[in-house]
């Protein structure tokens, strides 16, 4: 089901992405954590009620009073969405439809190796690199806020479980077009372009009014950090729905890949 | 039964592309030489045994195995030389090489050395800064080095010196008296005659003949019957011309040369 020396590869070419992704998520994270002081959240607060429209395409609220809800305003709204999301679309298509565009696709398949086993090896990459990222933010998080009277872990962990379903789904549609095209621009359009139009569809719902009928139309909506905090079953909800239709795009991208033919 | 068998493939690309109606096989212990101009079909046709393709209509198999079902069967003991040659660019020789071997699981005991020694390569460098006959000597390392008993070679010596051509050729005739399987697709004759028992040849996605290497060069030779004036002069020209004498008539034989034969066929016409 999995070739280890491919793994092994694969994880091996994650890591210099794995590095600078990790670096940007530790300065944000931690700048923005250290801002934190419920006497400055006034300010943020004035802001927002100045320029409710912009701020809140962005995920922020004024109901950052709390150091959780502070985070959900400003890391779960864009930071800690976008820069995953760019991670699984790089790693993504490089995983399956670079090889195939160069043809080096050949290397690993005029082996005894089933296709199906070389495409499950790749997305057990790609899952394996959105694990790390997430635990990897959870750690830096953790570290940020580590003294802080308000440090809540068990909702913090929610919180990135949630993110985590959210990116693995991301990570499916990224692999899923990977799989289906066999030229990387078509690979990047599709898996850079559904996350990303459906991110600014949910920026422009956020906006409210009538936008707000606009969150029907995203899979964001189905990550919601503030009811996660809150312990809400609908959050969880969800999650199982993000994490459910993750599985699928991944069996659907392994299962046409494992059909489609190659011109390699 | 033939180990690599083709039976009435088809796959049309849609103008005039594709490979229609091909079919031969290739027996165990045999060298199949397949010829065709550039966009006849080869590589398409060798896709299929490949398993990348999957047969519209008709049939691939090798060794019993479906070539698109079985593919991973059939690897196990097929060596592949591509087409067209790309690996991963990030890697030098020598890692892939490492890579291939712990990826097939294969033990130490593999030919990679000798081969190494056998094309005077040496697979340190980055692939990436490889010429053309360097990659070529690398793929030809890959697809040997696990002692495969079936050999598909998609124009295997292109960008290969002289000498490393005619040290491949070697390898190919050590090969198939070791008694393996050989399709070998090729633009270079004299390696075709001198390693194949049959030859094949496609154009515009048909085969226009199949038939052995020795067959295909008797077919081609062509017997003239010259009358001399005297007994004398007609000894002497069969003598010259190495023909057989029969009173005041002595008939002499030419041969085209293989390439003549092939490029015949290339240019759409035939013998017969």
């Amino acid at each position: 089901m999995i070739n280890m020396t491919l793994y092994r590869r694969e994880i091996k070419g994650s890591i210099k992405l794995m590095i600078i992704f990790c670096a940007v998520i530790a300065m944000y994270v931690s700048i923005i954590i250290s801002m934190y002081d419920p006497e400055m959240t006034k300010t943020l607060v004035s802001f927002i009620e100045v320029m409710p429209e912009l701020m809140a395409s962005v995920g922020m609220k004024p109901n950052a009073s709390s150091l959780l809800g502070f985070m959900v305003s400003y890391l779960y709204g864009f930071i800690l969405l976008v820069f995953p999301m760019v991670f699984c679309i790089l790693r993504g298509n490089s995983l399956i439809a670079k090889y195939v565009e160069k043809g080096s696709m050949v290397s690993l398949l005029a082996a005894p190796i089933k296709r199906r086993t070389v495409a499950f090896t790749q997305m057990a990459v790609l899952v394996s690199d959105i694990f790390f990222l997430i635990f990897y933010t959870t750690i830096v998080e953790l570290l940020s806020i580590a003294g802080n009277s308000e440090l809540k872990v068990v909702e913090l962990i929610m919180l990135n479980i949630g993110l985590l379903c959210l990116h693995l789904f991301i990570g499916g549609i990224c692999f899923l077009f990977s799989c289906i095209c066999s030229d990387v621009k078509y690979s990047i359009a599709f898996g850079a372009g559904i996350p990303t139009f459906m991110y600014i569809v949910q920026m422009l719902a956020n906006v409210g009014g009538k936008a707000e009928k606009l969150k029907y139309f995203t899979f964001f909506t189905l990550f919601t950090p503030d009811n996660i905090i809150e312990g809400d079953g609908s959050a969880i909800v969800g999650m199982m729905m993000l994490l459910v239709g993750a599985i699928v795009l991944y069996i659907l991208g392994i299962a046409i890949f494992d059909k489609k033919d190659l011109y390699i | 039964m033939g180990v690599i068998l083709i039976e009435n493939l088809v796959r049309d690309y849609g103008g005039g592309k594709g490979v229609f109606d091909v079919s031969f096989q290739v027996k165990r212990g045999e060298a199949f030489g397949f010829l065709g101009p550039n966009g006849a079909g080869k590589t398409t046709t060798i896709r299929h045994l490949m398993g990348f393709l999957k047969a519209k209509s008709g049939k691939c198999s090798i060794d019993g195995f479906d070539c698109w079902k079985e593919s991973d069967k059939i690897q196990a003991k097929l060596g592949y030389i591509p087409g067209e040659i790309s690996f991963f660019d990030d890697m030098s020789g020598t890692e892939f090489l490492k890579f291939i071997t712990k990826y097939r699981k294969l033990g130490a005991d593999n030919y990679q050395r000798d081969l190494l020694e056998r094309f005077d390569f040496n697979p340190s460098g980055k692939i990436k800064k490889m010429s053309k006959g360097m990659k070529q000597k690398l793929s030809i390392v890959a697809a040997f080095m696990h002692n495969p008993d079936i050999l598909i070679l998609d124009e295997p010596t292109s960008g290969l010196d002289p000498l490393m051509q005619s040290r491949f050729v070697d390898l190919v005739a050590e090969e198939k008296k070791r008694g393996k399987t050989i399709l070998m697709s090729s633009h270079i004759f004299e390696e075709v005659e001198r390693t194949c028992d049959q030859i094949g040849i496609i154009q515009k996605g048909k085969m226009v003949v199949v038939d052995s290497t020795a067959a295909l060069r008797e077919r081609h030779i062509r017997r003239y019957t010259v009358t001399l004036d005297n007994k004398a002069s007609a000894e002497s020209f069969a003598r010259d011309f190495d023909g057989i004498c029969n009173g005041l008539e002595v008939t002499v034989k030419t041969k085209q040369s293989l390439e003549e034969i092939f490029m015949d066929y290339y240019g759409g016409k035939k013998y017969d």
